[in-house]
């Protein structure tokens, strides 16, 4: 996918002004946050903190390991049938899909929803080779009908209102006209239904991949993911490395806390543990199951400051909570991950200098930490990436000329003090109505603050620390 | 957090923060006045300016270390600071040990104030283990808290302003569920991102006139500024309050009986 | 390619652990915290939480009166597909079916009931864990638009935790043998039009469970 983020601050007024899409942004978020915080602590807030507090150590005992538990993951899949290829980036990803789309002569291809073959661009690189792809996921079939991206890690549509898709699928797929969300739901279903059973492969990402049986997990409660995986002769499935877990006890936890912080669910309907193509004797199934592990930058990570950010399981939990993802929705973040994951390992994933503003576009409120199931300290790493934007040259003359001279002025109670006048005397006697430079913005939304005639100081100062007495013109 | 030893009986510095010192001397007032109706020996190191966490919220580190090294100076012969501010405390307590991890020269000092500074109320309650300020309000008010998000997700404030002030004669604290949504501020992102933090102040707004208080009570002067500004440019009757106000509000009122 | 998996692993190998305090949880906690539960309360709650999860649960009070819930649900259609009999813990399916004049086969995208067994069944969750395998047809719980699962109480357990702690104990046999688990909580929904959630989209649209001795 492109990648737009620098865009973000425009893109992001356009969005906020835009009032079908942050209706249906706050309904999609609003929902998944409070479902996420009953089902999180319907045992007690104790409870809840404990099982993150597991996750949180599991995730991070895993990344511990992580090439031990690649190594491992591998040798058990392939006892199980399961090919392992392993691609360095987005381009070898997207060859190893081709060729093995080629060995089997593929011209069909059903895809569940992932993340990563987002990242990688894979459909419109199957396309320009003549493959169909159909996505099956409903909200990611409505993204692909109306030629748009994902807005929500787990909410494809979360940006749309029921108006809309209802026309685009009026529009696109021919659907008879109705309002009514079920027989939306009947026609897509119909839609796609033939195309299930009739193409040659799916594709699918993973959500875990468990080292000591070679087992590639899946959740999904649709269906589709189940229809992907049984249905056509060959699976492949493209899995980031950091997604590997060391046990089944570990996928016990993870497995669950995702559904809970993603959707408020207990489980999802499907919880897939797939172990490698159809057995002899079976009759269902693929006969083919590839995983390919992507890199495309993990590694990086890995090996950086950042490596706590490579903890996520995908569940979308902080978008939910995010009071700025609530506004601008996910397409203003200008790539495939938004929200507050997405302000930090976009950066890393596409350079600093291609995401500028997402390190930014946050008030470090917090409840991105407060909700993640793994416990990831998003603000701690938004603050530090605004370190590195700042080291690299990355942020405009007018706030580095603008916190210099704050610092110097700062740094001095007497020039702080002069500073604090020369603003009282701007405001108040020369009638000034908005903030200088870079703080402008501040009058867009808000009325000009009022500087004290006296500061503190002044008046301590005065009273010799009596204050009683204290005159305050 | 670094751990804190009791504060009974020790002279308190007050780092009353810029915002307060250059648009709310009044609210400091109300600290000084409410800590020494406590008994509290109260002194105010002349030498303080700003903490540095805006230059540190925005990845000017080595501007907020020298603020901070104005801080550590001004603040050298504290034994105990109090601060009318969540996102100020939390900056002094939770990010000056890492400003100076790598300064062999600062570093103790920095560890040393980050362990003796409290949020104001959490210094009464947690501190002094004082919950009631036994005040009274002129008029019965219904009051709503708003939970600044330093103060309570990195100091652990919650509890500790509406105990003191549901203790006021007359005063009754409602529940909000909005009180813990980001106000939108975030600092210098208020005008960074000026867009998105005016649509955080109005969802903050529409939640704030749903709230049924009579008036918001922040712990934070900078959340109080952002949330009055945009009220005031809606003309709305709805205002944000610091606690330190109502509080020394009260301590007045009760002493008038 | 193997060129890319030397240097993606090269890569990964730090001088230093990332996470040098954590550790893998010495023991780990189930999500639901259940207890020590008896059978009659393990039922209870397996019952309860497969309701919330919209699945249809039938108690039939005898292998007979199972046997007719499963006819009643299958109604007028003449085909179904199923697991083999021999997989399903209930007497006399295979020739109830006959009886009945009810072809069954293993894999049909146009019928519209599917009848399985299960490998167990999760209180915690209200889950049904089904393994693929000789007769155990992956498309009998996953095509037809309306999914009959019979499970016997014996078959019924705590939580996902317990059940894959039973399986290790097992020498985890079953997960090396099979092609694929699947736990499956409910029928197929999505939420994905404006939050307002269907029942039925790619999988089954209706999940009867009929709970037998």
């Amino acid at each position: 996918m492109e990648v737009q983020s620098n865009n973000f601050i425009p893109a992001a007024r356009i969005a906020i002004h835009d009032v079908d899409l942050r209706t249906a942004v706050a309904m999609g978020t609003d929902s998944g946050f409070v479902k996420r915080q009953a089902v999180m602590f319907a045992d007690g807030k104790a409870h809840g903190e404990a099982i993150r507090g597991q996750a949180a150590a599991i995730k991070r005992n895993a990344l511990n390991k992580l090439p031990d538990l690649l190594e491992q993951a591998e040798a058990a899949m392939q006892e199980n049938g399961i090919e392992v290829l392993w691609a360095a980036d987005a381009a070898e990803a997207n060859r190893l899909v081709l060729e093995i789309a080629d060995r089997h002569d593929v011209h069909s291809v059903v895809k569940s929803k992932s993340m990563v073959t987002e990242e990688i661009g894979l459909n419109k690189i199957l396309e320009e080779d003549s493959i169909d792809v159909l996505e099956t996921d409903l909200g990611e079939f409505i993204v692909q009908l109306g030629e748009e991206t994902p807005s929500h890690i787990v909410i494809p549509i979360c940006h749309k209102t029921k108006e809309s898709i209802r026309q685009l699928m009026i529009d696109k797929a021919d659907m008879p006209p109705t309002d009514d969300t079920d027989e939306m739901a009947r026609f897509a279903r119909n839609y796609l239904r033939q195309r299930f059973l009739d193409a040659d492969m799916g594709v699918s990402g993973g959500n875990f991949v468990i080292a000591e049986t070679g087992t590639l997990c899946l959740v999904s409660n649709e269906g589709n993911i189940r229809l992907v995986t049984s249905q056509p002769r060959v699976h492949v499935a493209l899995v980031g490395i950091e997604k590997v877990i060391p046990t089944l006890e570990d996928y016990a936890t993870l497995t669950q806390v995702l559904p809970r912080s993603a959707t408020g669910q207990t489980m999802t309907v499907y919880t897939h543990m797939i172990n490698g193509p159809q057995r002899d004797d079976e009759i269902d199934g693929p006969e083919h199951v590839y995983v390919i592990f992507v890199d495309n930058g993990r590694s990086q990570i890995y090996t950086s400051d950042y490596c706590e950010a490579l903890a996520c399981i995908r569940c979308g939990a902080c978008l939910n909570g995010c009071p700025v993802y609530k506004v601008t929705g996910g397409h203003a973040y200008g790539w495939v991950y938004p929200g507050p994951i997405g302000a930090v390992i976009t950066p890393l994933l596409v350079g600093l200098e291609n995401a500028k503003p997402l390190p930014y576009a946050s008030s470090l409120c917090g409840m991105c930490k407060e909700v993640c199931p793994v416990i990831i300290d998003i603000p701690r790493m938004l603050l530090d990436l605004r370190y590195d934007l700042v080291r690299s040259g990355y942020t405009g003359l007018d706030w580095n000329m603008g916190m210099k001279a704050y610092a110097f002025g700062g740094s001095s109670p007497r020039l702080f003090s002069w500073a604090g006048k020369a603003a009282e005397l701007a405001t108040k006697r020369f009638k000034l109505n908005s903030l200088p430079g870079p703080l402008a913005g501040w009058t867009d939304y808000r009325s000009m603050p009022s500087f004290a005639v006296k500061s503190f100081h002044q008046l301590w100062g005065e009273t010799n620390g009596d204050l009683e007495g204290a005159d305050e013109q | 957090m670094v751990e804190r030893e009791s504060p009974k009986g020790k002279r308190v510095s007050l780092f009353v923060t810029c915002m307060v010192d250059m648009l709310y001397p009044e609210t400091g007032m109300s600290v000084v006045e409410v800590l020494r109706y406590l008994g509290v020996e109260v002194d105010f190191p002349m030498a303080q300016t700003c903490c540095g966490q805006p230059a540190y919220n925005g990845g000017y580190r080595e501007e907020a270390r020298k603020m901070a090294e104005q801080f550590l100076h001004a603040f050298k012969d504290a034994e105990v600071i109090v601060t009318p501010s969540g996102s100020c405390g939390a900056m002094v307590c939770h990010e000056y040990p890492l400003l100076f991890e790598n300064d062999p020269d600062l570093r103790e000092e920095a560890k040393r104030l980050a362990s003796i500074t409290w949020e104001f109320t959490e210094f009464i309650v947690d501190g002094l283990g004082i919950n009631d300020l036994h005040g009274r309000l002129p008029q019965p008010q219904k009051y709503a808290f708003h939970d600044s998000c330093h103060g309570l997700r990195i100091m652990g404030l919650k509890q500790a302003g509406r105990t003191l002030v549901g203790n006021l004669e007359n005063a009754t604290i409602v529940p909000w569920d909005n009180s813990e949504t980001c106000c939108g501020f975030g600092g210098l992102f208020s005008v960074k991102m000026a867009d998105v933090s005016g649509a955080m102040l109005q969802n903050k707004m529409e939640h704030i006139e749903e709230s049924g208080a009579d008036a918001i009570l922040s712990g934070d002067v900078s959340c109080m500024t952002h949330m009055n500004g945009g009220l005031e440019k809606q003309e709305s009757t709805k205002r944000v309050k610091h606690i330190a106000d109502v509080l020394a509000d009260g301590i007045r009122q009760g002493e008038d009986r | 390619m193997s060129n890319s998996r030397e240097q993606i692993l090269q890569s990964l190998r730090r001088e230093t652990q990332p996470f040098p305090y954590a550790k893998a949880p010495s023991t780990y906690l189930h999500m639901v915290p259940s207890g020590d539960l008896s059978p009659e309360e393990l039922e209870t709650i397996f019952v309860d939480n497969a309701q919330k999860a919209a699945c249809i649960v039938h108690q039939p009070a005898s292998q007979e009166e199972a046997i007719q819930t499963l006819l009643d649900i299958v109604g007028e259609d003449r085909k179904i597909s199923s697991w083999e009999p021999d997989q399903i813990p209930v007497h006399g399916f295979e020739s109830a079916l006959d009886k009945a004049g009810i072809a069954y086969v293993g894999e049909d995208a146009l019928v519209n009931v599917g009848v399985t067994g299960v490998d167990a069944a999760l209180a915690a969750t209200g889950s049904l864990v089904l393994s693929s395998g000789h007769g155990r047809y992956r498309s009998a719980s996953l095509l037809p638009p309306i999914h009959v699962a019979v499970v016997s109480r014996a078959q019924i357990t705590t939580d996902l935790e317990t059940w894959l702690v039973g399986q290790r104990t097992k020498g985890l046999e079953r997960m090396r043998q099979t092609s694929n688990i699947v736990i499956i909580t409910g029928p197929s929904r999505t939420a994905d039009i404006a939050m307002q959630l269907v029942m039925g989209m790619h999988g089954p649209r209706e999940l009867h469970i009929i709970l037998i001795d």
